[in-house]
């Protein structure tokens, strides 16, 4: 047994394949730690993962209720013992959505999913010590911001017409209203007797009752945009708000040349020759103020102060939302507009601009909050007795105008309301007694039909209370359509919450 | 020869049977914690309330057998009185206890076969099958007391496994799209597992003949340094037909598992970084060409780059496995509480083969599968310790080749499981359901415990070293291995030293 080798020794090499072997199954355990923490809250919480469409069959889902505890959405067992879930009515539908057992979930009942079937073991390490305690499979509630006669309101206003409101509190970002029409009938959709032949019937309905025009529906602005072109001056430093342009009162008569192309606007005979300001421009509501605005502006700095309100990326919300843009950033000029007549156009909504009617109602809300943006919620709790409930409170999302600036644009919108000449066009909007603020829109979508209808606006201009967007699809002038729905929805709030 | 068992003097195992006693209550306590939640989860079912916490297994016999079966062998090795490794065997106990807890609690109709009258299902069969690879390994680890009989026919292995892989290659049968099984007669099994052992055993004892060669020469083509050529070809040539046999089944399991016990072993007889480095640029390159030229190898990539582009059909499997381990998080949901089935169908169907782990990550949770990971480690330190003290080259690459096929074959299917890397369908050693792979673990355990004693069979005296003795006392140096005083050796008594 001595000696017979000379050859090296074979142990070293053992040991460094033993290392390498080990540092293998580290790379094992790291890609356990991945799936089993890192990732595991996201795919347990998947739409098609097995335990929760065997959750959803069994579980009775939370319930969801308005800010005073209406009931909205509710959950009971048929004879059978299988959950049935019931809506309260069809304006609720753009916001709660449905749960189907055949085609899946819309709306809150798709964001809070998870929550309300009682599978959201909050985070993995939350997880640990819920295994060990009952109700880890308890459903919870939705408490949301939403005021169900505001709603109801909304969507009787708008009536037969398609279109969208939008109401918030400013000084808190929760959302009181968020109307789309035409609407359907939810619990046809999650009872599994009618849920494919209602399904059928929405999706091959020209008029889109599936779609959330408040969050999803990408419209032309008109003169509403206005208001975000006097923010993005004013935070440029472009403007003042003593800004006149001399050139302005001949270019209404005779029109604004533009890189060769005549931007034309009708004339305000009531102002005469005078050169107007901000608050006489946002009165008479003139695009050519706002075209010469713009340009003076420039395309790069009106977009990079659009993305300050929301423009360009989803916003952050409850609900998923389109993209609102101002050009469609395909052109060589900057901020990607095609050229200056683009410019011009959109500064005062026209162009290749396209916004949601929640954004528009942002842009009135971080006017109306002083500048400051709050970040727009639907639900304010978590309700029930399992692990995971808890208050949502109201969130700054962004300063988006100077206090001074943001009180100049205030005075406008009131002027645009109240002022004398501001009430020939939007009179409709005013509260009785309630000193009340807005901008309306016409929306001009070429060819023959008729104009998008819009009105954004707030009550009362000091402390303001609540925000306003209004849309109606092809339905008229602003001041017309848009305008007198927002007087009284706004009125309805303060019968509602009280004269201030 | 027969005188000699009243000589063997009892040796007591002490480490072994208390790391025994400890596998046995582990084992015990995950049993009555599995019937508890089945019998929770059956009551749920069925609208009932629970009285009072019954903590029964869910097959209390097979589980007292398998636990009375480990003790056996236990008791086998002291009588034996021989001087091998205490870690080894509980640990496998252990990861086959594991492996028998999950089959009992799975669909038992997943698998089932019938004798006579009596139908065994999936849990009976795994614990037969245990019983068995059991048996192998009392056997091999009380008996084998030389290596001669595999350090001698290291060609006849080698043209056996070939043959074999022939066999089932002419006269296999189909299952999912790979010619793995063979069947003669009732007994049905797939070669490839036996082939991993005669693999490293060819492999040991061409390594340890020509290690001095391939370590100190070299051929150099442009940067990179090969061994000389004709003490590759032999290699190789079994390498390349051992792959192309597996290509053509289309068992990449096996291939990745051949090629990495390979090039890993070459690294140990040779201690060269160059070579590893070499076979994985080799690796790499065939990949390309299988990926460009198989579509199932394109498919099983593709799934494994993006299971959720198809998540209901190719990427199902892989899917459901990524939410089972995500379902199970860092403690698990408990033995038992898994979803092993959803409407009576399973959402892994190869949970008992390919996705055990799946299974055990969902219920045992992260601390699970690392003590699961911990095991198979353990298993590899003993095995490469054995190795590292063995008295020759050819012991030393046989016991960590042995070592390595076990690791290398649970990195594979744990990765795969873990989409680390893309899935092939080998089983996770000594866990997995299937008779062939647990025989063929069990042949692997049970010559790292022979091996493992310190009095087995002093090796044959160092032959002439090539270098002197070129192309013509080649034939003589083999020769006399053959009728070297080896087979005469293998009666000296190993323990009476």
């Amino acid at each position: 047994m001595m000696g017979h080798t000379t050859r090296a020794p074979i142990g070293d090499n053992v040991l460094r394949t033993g290392l390498a072997l080990v540092a293998a199954f580290a790379v094992l355990a790291l890609g356990a730690t991945w799936w089993q923490v890192v990732d595991a809250q996201r795919l347990s919480r998947a739409a098609d993962n097995p335990a929760v469409i065997a959750v959803a069959r069994r579980a009775l889902r939370g319930p969801i209720v308005d800010r005073d505890g209406r009931w909205l959405a509710r959950s009971s067992r048929d004879s059978n013992g299988e959950a049935v879930r019931e809506y309260r009515d069809d304006t609720i539908s753009p916001v709660v959505g449905y749960a189907s057992r055949q085609f899946g979930t819309a709306g809150l009942e798709r964001t809070y999913n998870a929550e309300l079937l009682g599978l959201a073991g909050s985070d993995p390490f939350d997880g640990l010590l819920d295994k060990f305690g009952q109700g880890s499979q308890t459903p919870l509630g939705l408490r949301l911001t939403l005021d169900l006669r505001l709603q109801r309101a909304a969507v009787s206003g708008l009536g037969k017409d398609r279109g969208a409101v939008v109401m918030l509190d400013p000084t808190t970002g929760e959302i009181l209203a968020l109307a789309s029409t035409p609407t359907y009938d939810a619990s046809a959709i999650a009872n599994p007797t009618t849920a494919a032949g209602t399904f059928e019937a929405l999706r091959n309905d020209k008029s889109d009752p599936l779609l959330p025009r408040a969050t999803l529906g990408r419209y032309v602005p008109g003169s509403v945009f206005k208001i975000l072109t006097a923010i993005a001056g004013l935070n440029t430093g472009a403007i003042t708000p003593q800004t006149r342009y001399p050139q302005q009162p001949a270019a209404e008569k005779n029109g604004l040349l533009v890189n060769g192309f005549r931007i034309k606007d009708g004339h305000h005979p009531q102002t005469g020759s005078t050169p107007l300001d901000l608050v006489g421009a946002t009165e008479v509501s003139c695009n050519i103020w706002y075209a010469l605005t713009g340009l003076a502006i420039g395309g790069g700095n009106l977009v990079d102060q659009a993305s300050l309100l929301g423009f360009g990326a989803p916003i952050p919300f409850d609900l998923p939302t389109a993209v609102s843009q101002v050009t469609s950033g395909t052109g060589s000029a900057p901020g990607g507009f095609q050229d200056d007549v683009e410019l011009a156009s959109a500064a005062f909504g026209q162009g290749q601009t396209f916004v949601t009617p929640l954004q528009m109602a942002l842009v009135a809300s971080a006017v109306a909050n002083d500048g400051v943006l709050m970040r727009p919620h639907l639900v304010s709790a978590l309700t029930g007795d399992g692990p995971g409930t808890r208050a949502i409170d109201p969130q700054v999302w962004r300063r988006a105008i100077s206090v001074t600036d943001a009180r100049s644009i205030q005075t406008a919108m009131q002027a645009a309301v109240e002022g004398d000449l501001g009430r020939l066009f939007t009179s409709g909007a005013k509260v009785p007694g309630v000193p009340t603020a807005g901008k309306s829109g016409t929306a001009e979508l070429g060819g023959t039909g008729e104009p998008h209808s819009w009105f954004i606006g707030f009550a009362p201009v000091e402390n303001p209370k609540v925000a306003i967007a209004v849309l109606v699809e092809q339905g008229g002038r602003g001041g017309a359509r848009a305008a007198p729905l927002a007087g009284s929805l706004l009125e309805r709030y303060f019968q509602l919450y009280g004269q201030p | 020869m027969s005188g000699r068992w009243w000589r063997i003097r009892p040796r007591t195992r002490r480490t072994e049977l208390q790391l025994l006693v400890l596998v046995s209550v582990t084992l015990v306590v995950g049993a009555a914690s599995l019937g508890a939640t089945l019998r929770y989860q059956a009551a749920l079912a069925a609208d009932k309330t629970v009285g009072t916490l019954d903590l029964l297994p869910p097959d209390p016999r097979a589980l007292a057998i398998y636990i009375g079966a480990l003790f056996a062998v236990h008791a086998a090795f002291v009588l034996a009185g021989r001087r091998i490794d205490q870690v080894l065997m509980p640990a496998v106990g252990m990861l086959g206890g594991l492996g028998l807890l999950l089959m009992q609690r799975l669909p038992q109709s997943l698998v089932s076969q019938s004798f006579g009258d009596a139908v065994l299902g999936l849990g009976q069969l795994q614990l037969a099958w245990l019983l068995i690879a059991l048996a192998v390994i009392a056997v091999l680890a009380v008996a084998v007391r030389s290596d001669a009989w595999l350090r001698t026919y290291k060609y006849t292995w080698a043209a056996a496994g070939i043959a074999l892989l022939l066999l089932t290659f002419v006269f296999g049968s189909d299952v999912n799209g790979a010619r793995l099984t063979l069947s003669i007669g009732p007994l049905s099994g797939q070669p490839s597992e036996l082939l991993k052992v005669i693999l490293v055993v060819f492999l040991a004892g061409y390594l340890s003949e020509n290690r001095s060669l391939l370590a100190d020469e070299s051929t150099r083509i442009g940067p990179l340094r090969l061994p000389p050529i004709p003490y590759l070809a032999p290699m190789v040539a079994m390498w390349a037909i051992a792959l192309g046999i597996v290509v053509v089944q289309r068992d990449l399991g096996a291939a990745l598992l051949f090629f990495a016990v390979f090039l890993a072993l070459l690294y140990v007889a040779t201690g060269r970084p160059s070579y590893a480095v070499g076979g994985v640029i080799l690796f790499v390159v065939g990949s390309w060409v299988l990926y460009n030229l198989f579509g199932h190898v394109q498919q099983r990539v593709d799934n494994w780059l993006d299971p959720f582009r198809n998540p209901l059909g190719s990427g199902f499997q892989t899917v459901q496995a990524l939410y089972a381990f995500a379902r199970g998080g860092i403690l698990g949901v408990g033995l038992g509480a898994g979803l092993p089935t959803i409407g009576g169908r399973l959402p892994v169907p190869a949970v008992h083969t390919d996705y055990p782990l799946a299974a055990l990550g969902e219920e045992l949770g992260l601390i699970g599968l690392l003590a699961i990971l911990g095991l198979y480690l353990v298993v590899v330190e003993r095995g490469l310790r054995i190795a590292a003290a063995a008295h020759d080259d050819f012991r030393a690459i046989l016991a960590a080749g042995l070592a390595l096929v076990v690791a290398v074959q649970a990195f594979i299917i744990a990765a795969g499981n873990l989409k680390l890397i893309p899935l092939t369908g080998i089983t996770l050693p000594l866990i997995s359901y299937g008779g062939s792979s647990l025989l063929a673990n069990a042949l692997v355990i049970g010559l790292l415990l022979a091996l493992s004693d310190p009095g087995v069979e002093p090796p044959p005296p160092p032959r002439p070293a090539r270098r002197w003795l070129r192309r013509p006392g080649r034939r003589a140096a083999r020769a006399g291995g053959v009728d070297a005083p080896a087979i005469g050796d293998a009666v000296l008594p190993g323990a009476g030293r």
